[in-house]
């Protein structure tokens, strides 16, 4: 079961982002989405992320513009990075990681 | 990370001989005698990936399966099927409960790690 | 691994099957080098006899089998084409298999020899595996791509392979990540370029996260077989839509996906472009062939446009079109044909014989009893039971089509031999006939054939000479005429020469020097024993057996050979042959004390002696409506004891264009016949052909005809 620390518009996903985990995180996503202006996750502590991981992902960046919300990536694990990378979303994801990025950078 | 393959067969030699191979490959290898046995390993640790027999004695590889599917920590878990058993049947009741490839003995090894990696590539 | 013998026995029968298939096929092929199904039947029976061999442990033969295999892949999906070379290299790897398959038979390993036999075929077959020999084989895919090129400038530049891939819901749930087929597929070559399709990924509020719904474009560079790209997906295959185009695809295959993808087709173009499949410009080409062809012909199936526009490497269409048939056929033949030991027909055609004699008993029984009911009742019986005796046989009958078509490499291999063109026409090869008597067959109809080839047919030179085509034409022929089978081999070569076989005959002290002989009875002398020998003078003098041998062998068969021929324009070889060995209507006659019994097939009339024919007065002819016609009294022919009766009957027989009158006592009418042969003893008694048990137990012979007629026709020859 993934761990994750739940702030409001702030979800942090620890452990598993994968098909056993997407059902319950997909109902917080959601009502984070619906209940927030702008939302953010950070995925630096996914050790596992497939792509049924991935999609809800998408899922969620779809759905915040659909919404009109803010999303953000504030981390992303080497496991996310990687799919990223493989499935040539990074782009897609593109806004939201320069802003973790960049607030990383900050930080 | 290693991925963990539990290899459930009543064969000790072929227990042996798939242990030996797969770990050779890079993935960590759980083994179980039989069906019943295979229940009790699945304690909630993590498994990629099942690879059983069929015909083994107290628990045969379908019931295994089927119980194995129940438990939500297993449910989306690949299942390879090793087996005789060409039976229409068998198959579909397979297929119904998740039976990703039905691999006929007796096989290759190289074939079965082909699957594997198919699957579950480390 | 142990396995049982019958098992053993089974892939061994198995096996056999496959080769003569194979070798069917090999000898075809040249003829239509890129057939699908003949490509495909020579890939299977590599593939299955690998398969199975494997089951056995049979390490060997899965060895060797599996080069020829990959070979016959690349051929089945068009990287190749079988030309002349290969199809020799495979009539090889066929005998070396069938040498294999006889190991397995004696259960003995094979010699070195033979391993490094097989080694050499082996090296040869990775030759057309190896790229570097790829232009010299001639892949037909790239060759055609490059002069489409030059002429259409319908394909794409892009020279990687693009898959496009849709996944079903279930494919999570089923425990299976898209992602790791594709990091398996990045072990075959390299992803220039992937695209996560997101389209079909619905609202927040109704996204099921546990089903699936992505997508891939591709872009693929490697040099794998379409086949190995393909094999990658063998998991998610049922859940998933997979497209695979290889490099350098038409424009119209693009478009073609495009038609079958779910998404927009602007979208659909874009996404190509973005993989680098497509250029702009490209693109732009594709959506206007689109648009053409929904407009102007939206009734084609595509298969057609595909084949007609050459566009697709042909294995694609055929590819599918070859694994709808397969199994298609496959299951006909499962539904169709029941494979069942020869051994037991066998015994059930005797146990329906004993039937027989059974039920002739019963009969007789009955009639002695004069009771009108129960004869009657056996009346009916004898007609099922003849008709079951009829369905046995059946089941016995193969046609002979397979044995012909086994010479196509006989002709095939002589005619190289011999440096002569011949062609082999078979007809008749549905005709059918007792499997004992196929078996039989072959040895002397293979002597024949050979001999037609070396000596029948002219060498080039003097066809040309004598105004004949230079390509010489054998023909095999069959059908049934009179309760036999008959079966021709006919060449249109030299023919015989009469004026040598006389002379030779006459030297060989076979006929009288001033007897006066037909052409056919000339002819015939060549079946002479003592004719054929070794300094050949007759046109069809024999290699190693002679003539002599081959009639031997059809007698024994209860069968009669003869021959036709024209000077100059060639010969026919007759063979007759009986339906079967096993069961025959004969017609029952009385000699004395003996019953003998003349197979029905041949009785052509019954007479009473005296009055409807004379004696010639010589005791060798009679007159019958003014007809001369040889005949023998059985009684003294077989020395036959018994009183003598006052009528005597002839039963007028017919064999070929020979007839001939059997005088009898009694005729006893019509009787099913089991033919029991004799046993050592009698074997020398020349025109008795078998024996039979009647109902009341009593021994009848059986008057072999053929041979009987022979020997009238022998003692006639040396009167004369």
């Amino acid at each position: 079961m993934p761990k994750k620390k739940e702030q409001g518009n702030h979800l942090a996903i620890e452990g598993e982002f994968t098909i056993y985990t997407v059902g319950e995180l997909k109902e917080q996503i959601l009502g984070a989405l619906l209940a927030n202006d702008e939302f953010e996750m950070d995925l630096s502590a996914v050790e596992e992320f497939d792509a049924a991981g991935l999609q809800l992902l998408i899922m969620t960046k779809k759905g915040a513009s659909a919404l009109n919300r803010k999303f953000r990536l504030t981390g992303c694990s080497a496991a996310v990075l990687s799919l990223l990378d493989l499935s040539g979303l990074a782009s897609f994801f593109g806004d939201s990681l320069t802003y973790a990025k960049s607030k990383e950078a900050i930080a | 990370m290693a991925k963990t393959i539990l290899f459930v067969d009543d064969s000790a030699s072929v227990r042996q001989v798939m242990t030996t191979t797969l770990k050779r490959e890079g993935y960590d290898v759980i083994t179980a005698e039989d069906g019943k046995d295979a229940l009790s390993k699945l304690d909630g640790k993590k498994i990629h990936l099942i690879i059983s027999d069929v015909n083994m004695p107290n628990m045969d590889g379908l019931t295994f399966v089927k119980q194995a599917k129940l438990l939500p920590a297993y449910k989306f878990t690949p299942v390879i099927m090793l087996t005789t058993e060409t039976a229409a049947s068998k198959m579909s009741e397979g297929k119904a409960s998740g039976v990703k490839a039905w691999i006929v003995k007796p096989f290759q090894p190289p074939h079965l790690l082909a699957a594997v990696s198919q699957l579950i590539l480390a | 691994m142990i396995i049982p013998d019958d098992y053993l026995q089974t892939f061994v029968v198995e096996c056999k099957e496959l080769l003569e298939q194979m070798e069917e096929s090999l000898l075809v092929i040249e003829k239509d080098p890129t057939n699908p199904d003949i490509i495909n039947a020579i890939f299977r029976a590599a593939h299955t006899i690998k398969g199975s061999a494997g089951l056995f442990g049979l390490e060997f033969i899965v060895e060797f089998t599996h080069t020829a295999e990959s070979v016959l892949d690349r051929a089945r999906s068009g990287e190749i084409v079988i030309n002349s070379n290969l199809t020799a290299l495979f009539i090889a790897v066929h005998d070396h298999l069938a040498t294999l398959v006889e190991h397995v038979v004696e259960g003995s390993t094979p010699s070195t020899e033979t391993t490094d036999f097989g080694k050499r075929l082996t090296a040869q077959l990775e030759v057309y595996l190896g790229k570097e020999i790829k232009e010299v084989s001639f892949p037909p895919v790239q060759k055609l791509n490059v002069s489409e090129q030059s002429s259409t400038g319908d394909q794409v530049g892009a020279d990687h392979w693009h898959l496009s891939l849709r996944f079903g819901t279930d494919v999570f749930r089923n425990g299976m990540d898209p992602f790791s087929f594709v990091r398996h597929l990045s072990k075959l070559g390299t992803i220039v370029q992937l695209v996560t399709i997101i389209d079909a990924i619905p609202s927040a509020e109704e996204m099921d996260p546990e089903s699936c719904y992505l997508g891939f474009e591709i872009s693929f560079r490697s040099e794998a077989s379409k086949t190995d790209i393909d094999n990658v997906f063998n998991f998610v295959r049922s859940d998933c839509e997979i497209h695979i185009l290889p490099p350098n695809s038409k424009i119209s295959e693009y478009q073609k996906l495009i038609q079958e993808l779910p998404e927009q087709e602007m979208r659909l173009g874009e996404l190509l472009v973005n993989c680098g499949t497509l250029t702009p410009d490209e693109l732009k080409r594709v959506l206007q062939v689109q648009s053409e062809i929904s407009t102007d012909e939206p009734q084609r199936p595509i298969g057609e446009v595909l084949v007609e526009q050459q566009m697709v490497s042909p294995p694609v269409v055929e590819a599918a079109l070859k694994k709808q048939e397969q199994v298609r056929e496959h299951k006909k033949a499962e539904a169709n044909l029941i494979r069942v030991d020869a051994d037991k027909l066998d015994e059930l055609i005797n146990l329906v014989g004993e039937l027989i004699i059974a039920g002739a008993g019963t009969s007789l029984i009955a009639q002695k009893a004069g009771m009108a009911d129960l004869m009657e009742s056996t009346a009916t019986l004898s007609r099922l039971v003849e008709e079951v005796r009829d369905s046995a046989l059946a089941l016995r009958m193969v046609q002979i089509g397979a044995t012909f078509n086994r010479f196509q490499r006989v002709v095939r291999d002589v005619s190289k031999e011999l440096g002569k063109e011949i062609n082999l026409v078979i007809s008749g090869a549905e005709t059918e006939l007792d499997k004992t008597v196929v078996e039989k067959i072959g040895d002397p109809l293979t002597h024949l054939v050979r001999n037609s080839m070396d000596h029948g047919i002219e060498p080039a030179e003097v066809r040309i000479a004598r105004g004949k085509p230079v390509k010489g034409t054998l023909k095999l022929n069959a059908y049934h005429d009179a309760g036999s089978i008959v079966i021709e081999v006919t060449d249109d070569g030299g023919g015989l020469n009469k004026a040598k076989i006389l002379s030779k005959a006459i030297e060989r002290g076979l006929v009288d020097e001033n007897a006066n002989l037909s052409d056919k009875e000339i002819y015939n002398l060549i079946f002479e024993a003592g004719f054929s020998t070794a300094d050949a003078i007759s046109n069809l003098s024999g290699r190693g057996v002679g003539m002599d041998v081959v009639r031997s062998n059809i007698q024994a068969l209860r069968g009669r050979i003869e021959l036709d021929s024209v000077e100059g324009q060639g010969s026919t070889i007759r063979i007759r042959l009986p339906l079967t060995l096993a069961i025959i209507d004969g017609f029952m006659v009385g000699v004395g004390d003996t019953t003998f019994v003349v197979p029905l097939d041949m009785v052509v009339e019954c007479i009473e002696l005296r009055a409807w024919a004379s004696d010639e007065g010589d005791g060798q002819y009679l007159n019958l409506r003014g007809e001369v016609l040889p005949y023998r009294r059985l009684r003294d022919y077989f020395d036959t004891k018994g009183e003598v009766v006052r009528r005597e009957n002839v039963v007028v027989v017919r064999y070929g264009e020979h007839k001939a009158g059997l005088v009898v006592d009694k005729l006893m009418g019509e009787f099913q016949t089991v033919i029991k042969p004799l046993g050592q003893l009698f074997k020398g008694e020349k025109g008795i052909g078998g024996f039979t048990i009647l109902g009341n137990g009593e021994v009848a012979l059986i008057v072999d005809v053929p041979g009987l007629m022979t020997q009238i026709e022998h003692e006639k020859d040396s009167r004369e």
